[in-house]
């Protein structure tokens, strides 16, 4: 017989009892995704690791404020992002220009996505995108259709996350287009 | 604008396999938080042991300068301070007080005395 796995709640209440390895449970959950949001938005995998690390250590020494009955999922990405969009923010400030759209000096996604896989094409088209979008974008694929928790990550309003996301899912079919083409 | 029927697009996104963390970014995470090893001695008690080395030197320096008569006279005079500064309803109350304020504002900046703490001291699993 197997029993049903934990939910969120349950591990953060067990954690902050002193339980080390309720928080451990909860880290390798989301550890994946943590890591991937931060991947997708920083694109520079030293950074996102660090990014990665930063929000856990964060989430531990702050787990007494988070409330009970809210989705852990939706707190620790919300951790993620600001840890990005600070590290966004002092890269823009040492390059003292505007934001590169990629921080990998590989050639251009839609070079790269020539002759690969759906997969692969959507991948590289996402990465293309501008990284407002494309932060909604990873949102949307890890929360799903959850659009009240992406607004709540982002810390935008429910209006915006939509509009945000009709842009650019128009961007990627169009990037999606172009890549056929070629 | 915005609409909430099929999309294959939505299906392609969701179907994306999610990118793969780097070797030991879950043990590096795990060291960092839920397993950290415990440190020696906690804050506490290291403000403890540092008021404790602070008075025993300050007591020898009184033996070697002034012999066993001022060592005498200094231990008698504390503990009398300090038995009429603790019988005084007031004094104590403003130390309740202290303590009570203390206590209180730990509860909105999210310090965590250390009996609450998280037991740190447990390896990381074996997988």
């Amino acid at each position: 017989m197997t029993t049903a796995p934990e939910d969120d709640g349950a591990l953060v209440a067990r954690a902050l009892r002193g339980n080390p390895d309720a928080f451990a449970t909860l880290v390798e959950r989301y550890d994946r995704a943590v890591y991937h949001l931060a991947y997708r938005t920083l694109q520079d995998s030293e950074e996102a690791r660090d990014a990665t690390q930063e929000a856990f250590f964060k989430a531990f020494r702050s787990l007494r404020t988070f409330k009970i009955g809210s989705k852990f999922s939706t707190w620790i990405f919300a951790i993620t992002y600001h840890a990005c969009c600070d590290r966004l923010n002092r890269r823009k400030r040492y390059a003292g220009s505007e934001l590169p759209e990629r921080a990998d000096p590989s050639p251009g996604p839609e070079d790269q996505a020539i002759a690969l896989d759906d997969a692969r094409r959507l991948r590289a088209a996402v990465d293309a995108l501008p990284e407002k979008y494309r932060t909604v974008i990873t949102l949307f694929h890890l929360q799903g259709k959850q659009y009240e928790e992406i607004a709540e990550v982002l810390g935008l309003p429910l209006g915006t996350v939509k509009t945000h996301l009709f842009r650019a899912k128009e961007q990627l079919r169009k990037l999606l287009g172009e890549m056929e083409v070629s | 604008m915005y609409s909430d029927a099929y999309d294959p697009l939505d299906e392609a996104i969701a179907g994306l396999p999610l990118e793969e963390p780097p070797a030991g970014l879950r043990a590096s995470i795990l060291l960092a938080t839920a397993y950290r090893p415990a440190p020696l001695f906690s804050l506490g008690e290291y403000v403890a042991m540092g008021a404790i080395a602070a008075i025993a030197l300050w007591l020898i320096a009184l033996v070697v300068m002034g012999g066993a008569t001022l060592f005498v006279h200094t231990i008698e005079t504390i503990a009398g301070t300090s038995a009429r500064t603790l019988s005084n309803g007031a004094t104590l109350a403003w130390l309740a007080a202290g303590g009570a304020t203390a206590l209180w504002i730990s509860l909105f900046t999210g310090f965590q005395p250390a009996a609450v703490l998280p037991k740190r001291s447990q390896p990381p699993p074996r997988r």
